[in-house]
């Protein structure tokens, strides 16, 4: 079985900003206009991954971590300062038409429909744009409006539509001349649970019936999990994981829950962080390696009618690892 | 008074926030000279076909020029932002804030903003009035000059009148952005005098949109035209207007309360 | 090319549309604009006047004319505005342009072309009104009007590529505004728009010759109210589209330029 080729390659890609550097007063003002001081901010550092086609990756990572600055410059949008990075065979910064015509990119709440006409007339004018055969194009437009159950507001005017539904219609906008490499940049975001979950099930069926590559930024745990079999996690414009889900949590949590049914008002607190208390359940929290020793304890010195044993919740690593700021040591 | 007050802590306020930015001074001051400069060739490539307009001497066209400026200055730090202000506030409804605020809503609506730089026009237009009362070698007397502020004032007071007129029209019909389009081509009008104009248009500037006293007036000050009864008259419309104004705005804020209730 | 062309058809059917839907805020547009030329009628005709009936070789029912013809051509000489390269930085509309397999210039010149044939309708009744108060001498041949309707839309593809590229210096400066005035005004005196450029003194005509301003506003206007004949008629046609060729490999120049620094520092 011969190996999927990578869609996608990336190898020490690099961003480097110069921020020019401001100090109050005139005479600093008129200096600046001379000569400018200049702040050195890294963005992205040397990452490196590979996609193969049809892998849906989730990028995870605080504001400022590097995730958009990556897909910029994956899109064509942003020059690398340093590294290499290709899409399908091309250079994304050389914006050749042949390449813009495969990819795609959405970025949450920027839009790129026509405010005062019916999405249907902008879903037209993408048809222009990327030269898509009438055929194609109506079968595509279709099958993308009943996936999403859009007939009813298509032929409104877009300025009248509700966020959620204005964000559909990006979405099919975006994907109407079916590319192979999608870029999301936190699609979901400022949109109720219900609408997220459509969008992440259409996405899921795009995939599934083109075999697009996708990679998705998000904040929510929700999108990544839902989506995505591989995470790449990034902070401070470096990768600190890019593997399975569980992976990540294998990797970066010290920690394990349990979850402990008591008699009411018996004090766990001796036996590891107590994290909530509700009636007769109670959630701890103990060191991996204390994990086995602390539960003989409680079953031998408790009355306890049930007790399970999990991984800490994924948000809770995830905030873990970034509010350390540096990569913390993997735990044993 | 209170409101006197509360006006000059806007104008501090509004004035030490644009003060951060220097720069801005100079590129005010950049547009400003550019404007001036085209001014002044537009009127220079007019006197050289011609000795005089309509009987209207080179420096006393300098001087409606002047004045015309300088008003702009004051209309653009002061009414211009604030009616701009005061449409958005309704329309989106956060004019409401004002309401509830200790003080006439229509004094705070018309101070909040100030643009301070804008003060360039000002200084740039009386210079350019003292320069034109200099070439006419006329001494102006004390008399002339607060003849001259006064009309000023009278005239900024009839265009903030229709200024405040119109943008609260706004308390009943939303979308009147446009007027504002409006407003700018008839403000251009004063560049010249008024008696320039067909008789049509110079009743409606005269008095639907009172440029020619806003503009034309205070430049007879000080050039000399400047009649008894045509201050008076200045000075019973503006008291009319003023009138006029603060009276649709009490009417306006009925319908306002009211519909948002 | 086909596909070009699909695209103008598309664009254009769409923003025609768009533009349908706002008719009163394009009418107080077009009569606030009005005033501008209004004020510099009636200046020189009464310069005329007092001057024994012309000046520069302009009665004031050739002034008339004159700027009411300028109404026209100065509403298909409006483009995208390079205060709009702002807007489109910042509200993320470029980077959502430069994904597209097309120059974004397209969609601006099919946009605003579609919006003229609107643009043009609700003028006629202007100018009626204009030319009942005002008189204007016009008596354009045949020949006269098809140069006319050819030369604006010569005049409007030069200054798109003018705007354009004055536009992009925003990718490399903030202080725009200043530099945007600068050449505004120079525009306003060198294009024929504050007035006529026979009445301008000898240097001024000769610069003007080898500048683009004029063949952007100044030549159609000519072109309907003056009396070329047809041999200047054609020639000037030819100078203008000497303009849209320079022009426009100017603006692919400095577009090429500009999106290097734009995606040097990001959007």
């Amino acid at each position: 079985m011969t190996e999927q080729a990578s869609v996608i390659h990336v190898a020490n890609l690099s961003k480097t900003y110069f921020v020019p550097e401001r100090e109050a007063g005139l005479g600093a003002a008129i200096k600046s206009l001379f000569k400018r001081k200049l702040k050195e901010v890294k963005a992205v550092e040397k990452i490196s991954f590979e996609v193969r086609a049809g892998e849906v990756v989730g990028f995870l990572g605080p504001n400022g971590a590097g995730k958009t600055t990556t897909l910029k410059m994956l899109s064509g949008l942003l020059y690398p300062t340093g590294g290499a990075g290709t899409v399908l065979g091309f250079t994304p910064s050389k914006r050749e038409k042949d390449f813009l015509r495969q990819i795609t990119l959405v970025m949450g709440n920027r839009n790129q429909l026509q405010w005062d006409i019916p999405a249907l007339d902008s879903f037209e004018l993408f048809r222009a744009i990327y030269g898509i055969p009438q055929a194609q194009f109506k079968q595509t437009r279709d099958e993308f409006i009943e996936l999403l159950e859009l007939k009813d507001l298509v032929k409104k005017p877009v300025r009248n539509l509700s966020l959620g539904e204005r964000m559909k219609m990006e979405i099919v906008g975006a994907l109407l001349h079916r590319p192979k490499v999608l870029f999301l940049d936190e699609p979901t975001i400022g949109l109720d649970v219900t609408m997220q979950k459509r969008i992440r099930t259409f996405i899921a069926e795009y995939n599934r019936r083109y075999g697009a590559t996708v990679l998705l930024t998000s904040h929510y745990m929700a999108d990544v999990e839902a989506l995505c079999k591989r995470v790449v996690v990034i902070h401070h414009g470096q990768i600190l994981h890019d593997g399975d889900l569980s992976g990540l949590v294998e990797k970066f949590s010290a920690h394990k829950t349990l979850g402990v049914t008591v008699d009411d008002g018996v004090d766990l607190s001796g036996y590891g962080e107590v994290m909530s208390k509700e009636g007769s359940r109670v959630i701890l929290r103990v060191l991996k390696a204390e994990t086995s020793r602390v539960a003989a304890r409680l079953l031998a010195e408790q009355a306890v009618s049930d007790l399970t044993i999990e991984d800490a919740p994924i948000e809770d690593v995830i905030e873990r690892v970034f509010a350390s700021g540096a990569p913390p040591e993997p735990a044993l | 008074m209170r409101l006197i007050r509360l006006a000059l802590l806007y104008f501090r306020v509004g004035a030490l926030n644009e003060l951060q930015y220097r720069v801005n001074f100079f590129v005010q001051l950049f547009q400003s000279l550019v404007a001036l400069v085209v001014g002044l060739v537009g009127q220079a490539l007019v006197f050289s076909h011609t000795p005089d307009l309509n009987g209207w001497t080179r420096p006393e066209l300098l001087a409606v020029m002047g004045v015309h400026i300088l008003m702009g200055g004051l209309i653009n730090a002061i009414i211009q932002p604030n009616m701009q202000r005061l449409l958005g506030d309704i329309q989106e409804g956060t004019f409401d804030y004002a309401l509830t605020k200790p003080a006439d809503a229509q004094v705070l609506a018309s101070i909040r903003e100030f643009r301070v730089w804008q003060i360039v026009d000002v200084a740039m237009g009386l210079i350019v009035v003292a320069v034109a009362a200099f070439q006419l070698q006329r001494a102006i007397s004390l008399w002339q000059a607060a003849a001259f502020l006064f009309v000023l004032l009278l005239g900024w007071a009839m265009l903030y009148s229709v200024w405040l007129m119109v943008t609260a029209t706004a308390f009943w019909i939303i979308r009147v952005e446009q007027i504002v389009n409006l407003f700018e081509g008839i403000y251009a009008t004063g560049r010249w005098p008024v008696s320039v104009y067909p008789d049509w248009l110079r009743s409606s500037l005269t008095f639907i949109v009172p440029v020619a006293f806003a503009v034309t007036v205070p430049a007879e000050a000080i050039t000399g035209r400047l009649t008894l009864p045509t201050l008076l008259g200045a000075l019973a419309l503006a008291v009319v207007m003023l009138a006029l104004a603060r009276w649709v705005w009490r009417r306006g804020l009925r319908a306002y309360s009211g519909a948002s209730a | 090319m086909k596909n070009l062309l699909d695209f103008y058809r598309t664009n254009m059917k769409t923003s025609f549309l768009g533009t349908l839907q706002y008719p009163v805020a394009q009418y107080f547009y077009m009569i606030g604009m009005m005033a501008e030329p209004v004020i510099y009628l009636v200046v020189w005709s009464t310069v005329a006047r007092a001057q024994g009936g012309s000046v520069g070789g302009y009665t004031p029912g050739a002034f008339a004319a004159y700027y009411i013809v300028w109404t026209l051509v100065r509403n298909i000489n409006i483009v995208f505005t390079p205060y709009g390269w702002e807007w489109l930085i910042r509200q993320g509309q470029l980077a959502a342009l430069l994904m597209r397999p097309l120059h974004p210039i397209h969609q601006f010149i099919s946009g605003f072309a579609a919006e003229k044939f609107f643009v043009i309708a609700l003028w006629l009744p202007l100018a009626a009104f204009l030319s009942f108060v005002f008189k204007p001498e016009l008596h354009p041949s045949l020949l006269q009007m098809a140069v006319f309707a050819v030369a604006i839309w010569g005049a409007y593809l030069i200054r798109t590529m003018l705007l354009w590229i004055l536009g992009m210096i925003g990718f490399w400066t903030t202080r725009v505004s200043a530099i945007f005035e600068l050449y505004f005004a120079l525009e306003l005196l060198l294009s024929g728009r504050l007035v006529p450029l026979a009445l301008m003194p000898m240097w001024v005509q000769q610069t003007a010759a080898y500048l683009p301003f004029k063949w952007a506003f100044q030549f159609p206007i000519e072109v309907l109210v003056g009396q070329m004949p047809p041999g200047q008629l054609f020639a000037g046609l030819g100078i203008q589209l000497l303009w849209i060729v320079v022009s426009t490999a100017l603006m692919q120049v400095v577009w090429r330029m500009g999106i290097r620094q734009f995606t040097a520092v990001g959007g």
